[in-house]
């Protein structure tokens, strides 16, 4: 259902950014840059989906139900905020990830503290293009006002249930 | 407001190749051929076909929505030249400046490879830091296509709108605690 809703809204996206494409020329140069961007980002997404489905097999449920569980309280969301810029990888990588740890037993606020550490802070993301392209003083001031928002946005999440 | 349009008669831009072999892919890559000879050691090669499967069904199933995610992402930057998002950025101020600075940083689709530059150009279009962050934490935290495409297709929606909601004042936040920190120093 999740799926279907995505597809339409994205689809219909899509056919209104297709229509303002302004004559034949603009049609080939947008074409041209989507197989461009398909190139890139097809053999990433069919490599990640694969690995996730291959660290969700060989995942101890045992372990992570005892790690990131419910049961592992502030400790698991601790320890997923601290996952979270380890991850390799773009974003189907850690959401993938975050799945698989899901079904072996992760609570859903680990979950989010997940995402949220990965989406503020993806060494992949900080390494390879913010601090060559906005400076280290930049980086660091956006670093640290983030600081607490993982664990800000966990404890609200685990106040709603 | 901003206009999509451009007139037919100027030349779309020109486009940049990228490199479909990277150092974060090889690393992908060598993780997931590890993780498949393990599946194969511990449960043998008939559980790596299921997962291979499993995996392939499941990208069919989300295939139109990856193409349609793709192209969006590749055909809105020629439509929508990063210069005019910087000078809509750059020519707001105080808490407006920094809500369409969020705005812009989540409707925006696209890497980091895009983003980046995008946001290291704000800074001469005359957007101040505080602008700078609630547009990279838009993008980081808010990013509508990733969410659309990829948040949706692999968690549970409740667990994506709690996170969503919970992570949509953020990004102005952040940029007014920038503003706080770099009116602390010396300039």
């Amino acid at each position: 259902m999740n799926i279907l809703i995505g597809t339409v809204l994205i689809g219909a996206g899509a056919l209104w950014l297709w229509l303002q494409l302004p004559n034949e020329e603009w049609r080939k140069a947008s074409y041209r840059a989507s197989l461009d961007t398909f190139l890139f980002t097809a053999p990433r997404v069919i490599v990640a989906l694969l690995g996730a489905g291959f660290f969700a097999e060989l995942l101890p449920e045992d372990q992570v139900r005892q790690l990131l569980g419910s049961e592992a309280g502030i400790t698991g969301v601790l320890l997923a905020i601290a996952l979270g810029p380890l991850t390799p990888g773009g974003a189907f990588v850690s959401f993938a990830i975050g799945a698989a740890a899901l079904k072996a037993g992760a609570s859903p606020v680990a979950a989010i503290a997940y995402v949220t550490s990965w989406s503020l802070f993806s060494t992949t993301k900080i390494f390879a293009y913010e601090l060559s392209f906005m400076g280290r003083q930049a980086t660091m001031v956006r670093i640290i006002v983030s600081l607490p928002i993982p664990f800000v946005i966990a404890g609200i999440a685990s106040l709603l249930g | 407001m901003l206009s999509l349009k451009n007139i037919a008669a100027d030349p779309p831009p020109e486009q940049k190749s990228r490199r479909v072999f990277d150092g974060s892919f090889l690393v992908l890559l060598v993780l997931t051929l590890v993780g498949g000879i393990a599946v194969a050691v511990v449960s043998g090669w008939g559980r790596v076909g299921d997962i291979l499967l499993e995996t392939f069904g499941f990208l069919t199933i989300l295939a139109p929505k990856i193409g349609a995610g793709i192209f969006i992402a590749a055909t809105l930057p020629i439509l929508l030249p990063r210069d005019r998002v910087g000078r809509l950025i750059g020519r707001e101020s105080g808490v407006r400046g920094l809500v369409v600075a969020a705005a812009c940083g989540a409707a925006l689709p696209g890497g980091p490879m895009m983003t980046f530059p995008l946001a290291a150009g704000l800074g001469v279009a005359g957007a101040d830091m505080g602008a700078v962050v609630a547009f990279i934490s838009g993008w980081s935290l808010l990013g509508l296509n990733r969410t659309l495409i990829w948040e949706f297709s692999f968690l549970p929606s409740d667990l994506v709108w709690t996170r969503y909601l919970l992570s949509l004042p953020v990004p102005v936040l952040l940029g007014l605690a920038a503003r706080a920190v770099m009116q602390r120093r010396p300039a």
